[in-house]
Parts: structure tokens; C-alpha cells; sequence
């Protein structure tokens, strides 16, 4: 199953901003996140398509997956 | 505590005790109440029986970290309702150390005269200040500064100001030579400039200590404040928020499709990478500008930039999102070095960015320049420091330009121009921008970030969610907290009870902290009430109604009978 990654801000400085992933079998963005590196306690937003979504999330075939540091509005 | 009564009119100013009434009041509080109290509400916002009123929050002076902002307020030119806009640097802070709970500015100068306030120890005094006449925020603060010292703080307008254009805003500087903490929303600009005051100096506060009521309170709950500000994954020195300021939201907001693109046409701007915080903190980096800088002293989120041009000369401090949001992608705009140059003329004509951003995005879609065509928004924005007919409209706002050229899709409600997030994919917001009495403000209770709470795109939800954070907003503006203090005041509003009480003695309770926060919003929604705004004022847009906004395809959505029914449970 193939998704597109991608991290901004702080989250993981050593971890590629952008990735092609093939899934091994149906995840949640916890899962994915765990999967690039990530600690979900570092994630303040995720976007799955561009939907505000959570970590328990089904993460679907062929989408995008954003993971952002936590944020506040300006 | 003391008050300051400026009477234009006569050209005179006088001290008196503050009246019973506002003891317990400041910032946004108290202009709220005093406009109740003072202000006719059906008067012109350009007229004599308005007043422009100047104070600290509560904590001002008390050195909290991120608590010296400054409020402005009177009845708007733009909304024809209560306004309060604030604004970092050392007024605040200035103010509150000296004991003035606030200054008053009533009546109008006589015959176009303008007029400079310095406030010095106990001495306040009108001085002739034609000299001034047509600088821009800039100049007036260096002429100021290079006559009355460096140390003292400067308020003053620019050109827009004077031109009584309804998106003027008020400049306030900050430590050193730090320019540019704008109280921006609402057209208080041309509230200050239609009382004929172009600027108004206070001498530094060098010594002075506010009394505390009980010293050793306040400190355990001020540095409890500090720490958790610190600790906050979001505000500390790792967090977003000070390693690429205000700008850090700028890929999730366009990610979740609400960054405003092209006249609020779309949710998504494919140039926002070049305007994201990670690119802006790496440019100037590389160009030996300065990012995580502060505009007030002590603040430990320091969220503040000085950008600069590839020579390392500073263009503007600070780019804020907002800015980049309304002059960027909005206008079609893909690079910060441009944003930047429109950011400082709108700062040095002392104009609204958010509003001129959008009244600018009006004017493309009329045809004046194309988007993304920077010469051409450049010699339109020149036009509102010329003061030409074309300038002229420019510079009061969205609503007035879409009126003149006939667009009607203009992104405002209650006459102010909506700030970043549209809210057709950010619903909380648009709630927020469709009841609050400040009109189109974020700053009046932000729902982006809300997570785990409600979903941005849904219908459920978003009126409490509005009316929660409406409360809060209330209370920062009151007590001169920036509005990124929120975390650690909703993770534990005791903190806030013990600093007011450690200040203050008053005995406060969290209930009675939350029944002030309420009051507020009571007191301005009766002023909006009594000056004939109706529901109808505050509606979004018809077309946001109806046309959806990619990359969703959102519309607002929210229902009227919600909106009409947001505060019944204030």
C-alpha cells in the first residue's frame, strides 16, 4: 500500500522531509509515524489528505500523510 | 492607579483617581466597559464623542513574561462596534509601572491641528507636532526617540492614520530601536488621527516598581507561569513557535486548506513552501538576519524576526504569518523578500496588514494588477501613502474597495477583512468571525490547532468550541497576555487567579476570573447591540455559502440558528 510522507518543523531533524513508503498491511498514523521515526508524543498535527486527522486514524492507500510539531495560531 | 483624560478639544490633560467603576478592569476589560459607560454608541467613530482609550492589561508592569502588551480600543471606524487591538513592545509595560490604568483621549483637535502627548514622571503635555505631519510610523518614532531619548516609547500613526483611512493602525516601539508592534485591527489609527494626535511619547519607567499586594504569591505563580511556558512542546525554545515564529503554521494551515489564496479563492497556494517558516528561519539565517528575537523584554517565547535582503539589511521585523498569509499567497505573492517590502510600507504608513492584504486581494480581482504581479501591487499599496483617490479606498479596507469596484467577493465580516484561515475548512473560525463582537478577528478566540476537539470541516461542535475559546481570548486581552500564553492559562487558570491576586489582593476565585472573562464579552456584545449592529452585520459572506473552496470543496456551512446562539450560554 503505498503512501506519501512528509515532515515539517522540527519533528525528527534527522528523519527525510519527504517520503514514499509501500505499507506492509493496513496502519494508523500512530504506526506510520512510529514507522519513519517519529515519537508521537512529538506530533502536534497531522493531515491525511489533507484532512485535520488523529493518531488512531486508518492512514488509506495512496494518500498523503503530513505530520507537523505542535502549533499554535498566529 | 490613575487615570488620564486627554482632551482634544481644549488641548488639555488632566489626572483623576480611576472611578470605582473600572477599579477591577484594564486592557480589553475596561475598554469594553468604558465604552458602555462614556461612548454614545450610535456616535461617528470619526467624531468628537468617541474615545480612543490607551491602557495595560492587568499584569502590566508586573514584569510576567509575554504579559506587557498593550490594548487600544474605542468604537471602530470599520465594524461600527467595539474594537480592542493590542500590541507588544514597552508601552505596556511603561504604562503599567507608572500606575496609569489608562489614558483617555476624548474630543478632537480644532482646525486639523496635530498634536503630540508626552507623558513625563506626573507631567502629561499637548505639543504642537506639524512637524510630523505626513511621516510615516517610522521616521515620527526616530524623530521622537533622537529628541526625547531612546529609552522613552513612542505610539504613534502614519500617513494612513492621518488620511483617517478605516485600516490604519497604530505603531508602538519597542526595546533599543525595535519598530513595529502594531495594534492593527479596527481602523484605531484613524481614531487617533481623527482626534488630531499623531503620537504620544512616555518616558521610560526607570526605577518604578508596581506595588504587590502579596509579593510572595505572585512570584511562586509568575514563575509557575514562566516554567510551563518553557516546558510547552509548542512555546519553548524548541517549540515552532519560537524556532520559525508565527510563520510556522504557514504549511499546515495551506496542508488543511485554509491558507488564503488569490482573493480567498483556494484553500491551497502551490507556492507556499517558499513562504513557510522552515524556509523563512533558513533565509535569513543564511543572510545573517536575526529569528527568535523578542517584542517584550522577558518574553521567553520570543516568536520575533528581523528579515533582511540578501545584502543582510534588514527589511522588516518582524514577518508574521499573518502578514504572509494576507500579502503573500493572497495576493498570489510566492517570495518573502517581496511580502517583506509590502510589510514595511504598510507598517511605515501604519496600515493594517490583514486588512490591506485583503483590500489589495479585492483590488486584483477587479483587475488592478494581476495576482502574483509585484509591481504592480507594490505602486498600488505606494498609492495609500500618497493619499490618491485609489490609495485612499485601499486604505479603508476590504469592504470599502470591494463596494468602490464592484466585487463581491470581499472576505470580511461585520466590515473587517477575515485574517488567515478561511472559513470554509476552518469552521471554528468562521464562527468566531460571524459572532464575536470584534468582528473578523482571530485573535478574539483562534480555533485552528484545537485538536482531538473538532473537526475543522464538520458542523458539530464548532459553536462551543468558538464560545470556549471566545472566553479565553477575552481574558488574555485583559490582562496584556499574548495570546500564545493560552496553553498553560487553560491548562491551569489558577495561575492567572494567583498572579491577579498576588497583584492585587482581591481574593479572586477561578469562578469569579471566569465571570470577568464573561463580562467582557456581555459588555461589548450590549455596546454592538446599542450602536444597531444586528445579526445580519456579523453573517459570513453569501459566497462563502455557496462556493466551494478547494481543495475540499467546503463551504460554510454552519447554521444561523448555531451562530444566533453561541452566547446563550455566556
Amino acid at each position: 500500500m503505498p503512501v506519501e510522507i512528509e515532515l515539517f518543523g522540527q519533528l525528527a531533524p534527522g528523519v527525510k522531509r519527504r517520503q514514499s513508503l509501500t505499507l506492509e498491511r493496513p496502519m494508523n498514523a500512530r504506526e506510520v509515524a512510529i514507522l519513519v521515526g517519529l515519537h508521537p508524543d512529538e506530533i502536534g498535527l497531522i493531515a491525511i489528505d489533507g484532512a485535520q486527522s488523529e493518531l488512531e486514524d486508518p492512514v488509506p492507500p495512496d494518500c498523503r500523510l503530513c505530520f507537523f510539531p505542535p502549533v499554535s495560531g498566529g | 492607579m490613575k487615570l488620564l483624560r486627554v482632551d482634544m478639544s481644549q488641548l488639555q490633560a488632566h489626572w483623576e483617581p480611576v472611578p470605582a467603576v473600572y477599579e477591577r478592569l484594564a486592557g480589553r476589560a475596561l475598554i469594553a466597559k468604558l465604552l458602555l459607560e462614556e461612548i454614545p454608541a450610535t456616535c461617528d467613530a470619526l467624531g468628537p464623542h468617541n474615545k480612543l482609550i490607551i491602557t495595560p492589561g492587568l499584569l502590566g508592569g508586573a514584569i510576567v513574561t509575554t504579559a506587557g502588551r498593550l490594548s487600544i480600543g474605542g468604537k471602530s471606524p470599520l465594524t461600527g462596534g467595539v474594537k480592542e487591538a493590542n500590541a507588544g513592545g514597552t508601552a505596556g509595560d511603561n504604562l503599567g509601572k507608572l500606575g496609569i490604568k489608562a489614558i483617555v483621549i476624548e474630543g478632537q483637535a480644532r482646525r486639523g491641528g496635530l498634536h503630540l502627548l508626552h507623558l513625563k514622571g506626573e507631567t502629561a503635555e499637548l505639543l504642537p507636532a506639524e512637524d510630523l505631519r505626513g511621516l510615516g510610523t517610522y521616521a515620527t518614532s526616530d524623530r521622537l526617540q533622537e529628541k526625547y531619548g531612546a529609552g522613552c516609547t513612542v505610539i504613534s500613526i502614519g500617513q494612513a492614520g492621518e488620511y483617517l483611512m478605516t485600516g490604519a493602525s497604530i505603531a508602538v516601539t519597542g526595546e533599543k530601536d525595535q519598530r513595529s508592534n502594531h495594534a492593527a485591527r479596527g481602523g484605531l489609527g484613524a481614531v487617533m488621527g481623527s482626534k488630531g494626535l499623531k503620537a504620544i511619547v512616555v518616558d521610560k519607567a526607570a526605577g518604578k516598581v508596581i506595588p504587590f499586594a502579596d509579593l510572595a504569591l505572585f512570584k511562586t505563580a509568575s514563575q509557575a507561569f514562566s516554567r510551563k511556558l518553557i516546558d510547552d512542546p509548542k512555546l519553548g525554545l524548541q517549540g515552532s513557535q519560537h524556532l520559525y515564529g508565527t510563520a510556522s503554521i504557514v504549511a499546515a494551515v495551506n496542508e488543511i486548506g485554509s491558507l488564503p489564496t488569490r482573493n480567498f479563492s483556494n484553500g491551497n497556494f502551490e507556492g507556499y513552501e517558499n513562504l513557510k517558516g522552515e524556509h523563512l528561519r533558513e533565509v535569513t539565517l543564511e543572510r545573517e538576519g536575526k529569528v527568535g528575537t523578542r517584542c517584550m523584554a522577558g518574553c521567553t517565547i520570543a516568536c520575533r524576526n528581523q528579515y533582511v535582503d540578501e545584502a543582510g539589511e534588514p527589511i522588516v521585523a518582524t514577518l508574521q504569518y499573518e502578514t504572509i498569509a494576507l500579502v503573500g499567497s493572497n495576493l498570489g505573492l510566492d517570495d518573502l523578500d517581496k511580502v517583506a517590502v509590502l510589510n514595511h510600507m504598510c507598517n511605515d504608513f501604519g496600515l493594517d496588514t490583514i486588512e490591506t492584504g485583503a483590500a489589495l486581494g479585492v483590488a486584483l480581482e477587479a483587475g488592478l494588477a494581476q495576482f502574483g504581479d509585484f509591481e504592480g501591487i507594490l505602486a498600488l499599496l505606494k498609492q495609500v501613502g500618497e493619499g490618491t483617490v485609489l490609495g485612499r479606498l485601499l486604505g479603508c479596507g476590504a469592504v470599502t474597495t470591494g463596494r468602490v469596484l464592484g466585487v463581491r467577493r470581499v472576505p470580511a465580516t461585520l466590515g473587517q477583512a477575515m485574517p488567515g484561515y478561511d472559513p470554509r475548512s476552518l469552521k471554528g473560525n468562521g464562527v468566531l468571525y460571524a459572532t464575536s463582537p470584534q468582528g473578523a478577528d482571530h485573535t478574539a478566540g483562534n480555533a485552528f490547532g484545537a485538536r482531538k476537539e473538532v473537526n475543522p470541516l464538520a458542523v458539530q461542535g464548532q459553536k462551543e468550541l468558538s464560545l470556549r475559546l471566545q472566553i479565553i481570548a477575552a481574558m488574555l486581552d485583559s490582562t496584556g497576555l499574548c495570546l500564545f500564553a493560552r496553553p498553560p492559562v487553560i491548562a491551569d487558570p489558577q495561575l492567572m487567579v494567583d498572579m491577579i491576586n498576588g497583584i492585587y489582593g482581591w481574593g479572586w476565585t477561578k469562578e469569579d476570573l471566569d465571570r470577568f472573562n464573561r463580562e467582557v464579552l456581555r459588555n461589548e456584545l450590549e455596546f454592538n447591540r446599542r450602536a444597531g449592529i444586528t445579526a445580519a452585520d456579523y453573517r459570513i459572506p453569501e459566497y462563502m455559502r455557496e462556493e466551494p473552496l478547494a481543495p475540499h470543496n467546503a463551504v460554510f456551512d454552519i447554521p444561523d440558528a448555531d451562530l444566533d446562539t453561541v452566547f446563550e450560554k455566556l
